[in-house]
């Protein structure tokens, strides 16, 4: 597969290749329930789903976001994707929440309760390590 | 739908919950870890519960500020919230905050209805949202309450001013919101409002015009505006401008006694008075990089309202701005400052009365304000912020609302203060 350059973060130069995400020493994989039709997001797609500015995808599929609670696997997902510190998304999702704007979305503490969560709900769209077993749940590229 | 049951699950385990039991168990949850959540299901679907507790603390050297005794140091400054949310359908999100203050004489322990919104989004780009509705305008409108949401214990007070924030708010109506993508420009969010405001009697301009004996039994009316933000392709830089117009109106009583009017016995007689006309433009940008935080806004704000029962015509032409940087040094430590600058012209028809100085110099005229702060997280809900503001200036104590009062500072104004502010929030 063809090593694109995606970023500079804190310094370290960052590579994509195929489905994971190589970042503060942190491969990153992003999950989706399979009722999601889409097995492609393209960044702004997947940054609008977890700043749920984005709650359906083009082809029709509801998604809603779901976070790791910490970890350098969130870490890394906030920084690439969402170009945001973990604090900042902590203040953004409150935001939403003590505005009426939005909900918190739901926050797991390890890959395996993220996959079960993500296999089993409806629209459901995370991130794990790239080493974490991901049965039930479909990967999806991020372009 | 019949409510069928109630489970409550909290940190990952489940509770079965006594109804009765809620609200005690909502005021005592601890919340450790990172998006701890509140939450139980009714009839299947989750509602989650939040709250946000803040207590604050003034000291100042001279003037006494946002109607607290704060030159004796003052602990009169309270700010609490609850709110539930729940999701409906996949497009359908209802909930509710009931929010409450004790600022000085502001708010006065009456609790107010925050927000009461249904949601209902038909395409990223288009959704519409009505009931008791937060107003979108500029950078922190909607969460100039939500204390803890901010580096500063206090919001800029050129544009956020906590005496009049039932101005800007909120309103009772409905928006229409969305986001467009804008192919490789970043994109566009709006929304556009129309509904009515409803203030709390307990705000900073019932009390300017209460030491004239005026006394509201209800102040509001029609707001129309809009927010476009455009969320640029240069990441973490957002720039926007927002504009609102209102007609308000406001009945009461008013109260004249023979010192300030020229009768021979006090009397009780009604009182109204309504908008010429009245809006405010607002100007912003914000620009978020790794641990920095740079924001700036301008606002104008233009009111010709004819007061005392259309006695006199009182115009003022208001306008702030702001420039703040905040930097995050540790997980646990955050600082800021900011300059804001807000300066009022005003006059009125009565004849005889104070009239605004013509020179923006004077400290009648205008509040220049230089802070410096320092945000301790001490674990993800709960924060202590140590702040330090030195104003120059106090306002137009007799023509519109700037923090100071003559009632508070009834020997006279001197035209600098410094004020130590400490507050400290929990939230989950």
């Amino acid at each position: 597969m063809r090593p694109t350059k995606i970023g500079k973060i804190l310094g370290s130069a960052t590579v994509w290749s195929g489905l994971t995400l190589a970042a503060f020493g942190a491969d990153v994989r992003v999950i989706a329930n399979p009722n999601v039709r889409a097995s492609t997001l393209s960044t702004d797609e997947l940054k609008s789903i977890f700043l749920e500015t984005k709650t359906s995808l083009s082809d029709g599929s509801h998604v809603e976001p779901v976070v790791l609670r910490s970890g350098d696997v969130h870490h890394a997902f906030v920084s690439q994707f969402l170009g945001k510190t973990d604090a900042a998304l902590e203040t953004y999702y409150r935001t939403l929440v003590f505005t009426g704007r939005g909900l918190m979305p739901k926050a797991l503490a390890s890959d395996d309760e993220m996959v079960r969560y993500v296999a089993k709900t409806k629209g459901a769209v995370g991130y794990v390590s790239a080493t974490a077993p991901v049965t039930g749940v479909k990967i999806v590229a991020i372009k | 739908m019949p409510i069928k049951y109630l489970r409550v699950t909290f940190r990952g385990g489940l509770v079965r919950l006594n109804l009765h039991l809620l609200g005690l168990a909502i005021a005592s949850a601890g919340v450790p870890s990172l998006h701890a959540q509140f939450s139980f299901t009714l009839d299947g679907r989750p509602v989650q519960v939040h709250s946000f507790f803040s207590q604050g603390f003034g000291y100042s050297n001279d003037n006494n500020y946002l109607t607290m005794k704060t030159s004796q140091g003052s602990f009169a400054m309270t700010e609490a919230g609850l709110n539930a949310s729940m999701q409906v359908t996949d497009r359908l999100r209802i909930g509710a905050q009931v929010y409450d203050r004790n600022i000085g004489n502001l708010g006065a322990w009456h609790p107010q209805l925050d927000w009461a919104v249904a949601d209902y989004r038909f395409k990223d780009w288009l959704g519409v949202r009505g009931g008791v509705v937060k107003t979108v305008f500029g950078l922190e409108n909607e969460t100039q309450d939500e204390e803890c949401l901010h580096t500063f214990a206090l919001l800029p007070q050129s544009v956020y001013a906590t005496d009049l924030r039932d101005a800007w708010l909120r309103h009772r109506g409905g928006d229409l919101y969305g986001e467009i993508p804008l192919r490789g420009l970043g994109s566009l969010s709006y929304t556009g409002w129309a509904g009515l405001r409803q203030d709390s009697r307990y705000g900073g301009y019932p009390y300017l015009l209460s030491v004239l004996g005026a006394r509201f039994d209800s102040y509001g009316g029609l707001q129309v505006g809009g927010d476009v933000r455009w969320n640029t392709p240069l990441r973490g830089l957002v720039a926007g401008a927002s504009r609102m117009s209102q007609d308000i109106d406001g009945k009461g009583t008013w109260y004249l006694t023979p010192g300030l009017f020229p009768i021979p016995e006090p009397m009780l007689i009604p009182y109204q008075e309504h908008t010429i006309r009245d809006w405010t433009h607002q100007f912003y940008g914000q620009y978020s990089a790794g641990n920095w935080r740079l924001a700036s806004e301008y606002r104008r704000y233009w009111r010709d309202q004819r007061t005392f029962n259309d006695m006199w015509e009182i115009r003022s032409d208001v306008r702030g701005w702001y420039v703040s940087a905040a930097y995050r040094l540790t997980k646990q430590l955050e600082v800021g400052s900011y300059y804001s600058r807000w300066v009022v012209t005003w006059s009125n028809s009565v004849p005889g009365s104070i009239q605004g100085s013509p020179d923006q110099d004077a400290p009648d005229r205008h509040v220049y304000d230089k802070v410096v702060t320092a945000r301790f997280d001490l674990n993800h809900h709960w924060h202590v912020k140590v702040e330090g503001h030195f104003m120059d200036g106090y306002g137009a104590t007799w023509g519109f609302p700037s923090g100071f009062y003559q009632q508070d500072n009834p020997d006279g104004l001197k035209p600098k203060t410094n004020l130590l502010l400490i507050r400290t929030g929990w939230n989950f």
